[in-house]
């Protein structure tokens, strides 16, 4: 009796879409949970007098696929303030890789994600919300503005629909499947 | 599988913040669980009865497999919270965890399985 369980993470900036893109795939209606953050400063062996210092709460929004009778796949939408990186290394961890969600109107709202999954060598592709149909930029155009790397996946999509959102999942899946056979095919052979 | 800690242009206050550090029958959380928030549990056939009722309502939560995030969101726990106390009851032999997503971020066949389930939706 086991029971595995497969991560993806969905990120961009704030407003872009994460929530809704979770919720047109999710087979349950997306759950919150919730951290309860305090002041660094305070030392990670203290646990007293916690109650007089600062504290804020970050929320993330989840959603569930069942793949298999073993197999659920969890899609974690990353909080709407990217500021608090501790969740996303939390969020990344042992994920199959990321969706960045960027909105054509603020592009520059998803440069922090981008960079950030970039620099941890996490598989993602970029995932343009058509927000209201028409987009004035091209492919390129948003790909030289996000600094985006050539063998990066661009897909448009809808947040609100399904189908959208799914063809965004399939994409990641397979570029990190691709990044996997090409890691394995590339080891050097012993002289 | 370790990660650098963001060393990016993080001069806000809000960086400043981590998981407030809890204490739970004893114990704090420590930084590096290995618990995933994305773990599923499942309960275990065993007697809860001397079990404090908060407790208890987590392994009942269980009856079918869940992840930690689940738990948390259901009980409305913080998500530290969850993980140590879920932490507990599988250390005593109350809950069974599965496989964490870790384990597999190299397992080609596990990602075959996914994208085909995927195109079945
Ligand atoms: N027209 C249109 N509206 C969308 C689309 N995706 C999301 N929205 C709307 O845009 C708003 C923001 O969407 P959310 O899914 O909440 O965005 P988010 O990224 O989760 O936001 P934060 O968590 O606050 O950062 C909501 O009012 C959505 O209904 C889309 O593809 N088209
Ligand atoms: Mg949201």
């Amino acid at each position: 009796m086991d029971r595995t369980s497969v991560k993806i993470v969905v990120a961009g900036g704030f407003g872009t879409g994460k929530t809704t893109l979770v919720a047109s795939v999710s087979e349950i209606p997306p759950l919150t949970t919730e951290e309860i953050l305090t002041e660094a400063s305070i030392g990670v062996d203290d646990t007293t007098g916690v109650e007089g210092k600062t504290t804020t709460t970050v929320a993330l929004d989840f959603g569930r696929i069942t793949i298999s009778p073993d197999v659920v796949l969890y899609l974690f939408g990353t909080p709407g303030q990217d500021r608090f990186w501790f969740m996303w290394d939390e969020l990344a961890q042992g994920a199959v890789g990321a969706i960045v969600l960027v909105d054509t109107r603020r592009l520059e709202s998803s440069f922090a994600a981008v960079d950030y999954f970039e620099r941890r060598g996490i598989p993602f592709v970029t995932a343009v919300n058509r927000f209201f149909g028409e987009c004035a930029y091209t492919d390129d155009e948003i790909r030289s503005a996000l600094e985006l790397d050539s063998r990066v996946p661009l897909v448009w999509c809808d947040a609100r629909d399904r189908d959208s959102s799914k063809l965004a999942l399939i994409t990641l899946v397979r570029h990190a499947m691709a990044r996997l056979r090409v890691r394995a095919g590339s080891v050097p052979v012993a002289p | 599988m370790t990660f650098e800690t963001w060393d990016g242009d993080d001069e806000s206050a809000a960086g400043r913040f981590v998981p407030l550090y809890v204490l739970v029958n004893g114990r704090t959380a420590p930084r590096d669980s290995t618990l995933d928030l994305a773990t599923q549990v499942v309960a275990l056939p065993v007697d809860t009865r001397g079990l404090e009722p908060e407790y208890v309502e987590i392994v009942r939560r269980c009856a079918n497999w869940i992840s930690v995030a689940e738990i948390g969101a259901y009980l409305h726990l913080p998500l530290a919270i969850t993980k140590v106390m879920v932490d507990v009851l599988i250390e005593q032999g109350y809950l069974g965890a599965g496989t964490p997503a870790q384990r597999n971020i190299v397992d080609l066949h596990l990602l075959d399985s996914v994208l085909a389930g995927l195109e079945r939706l």
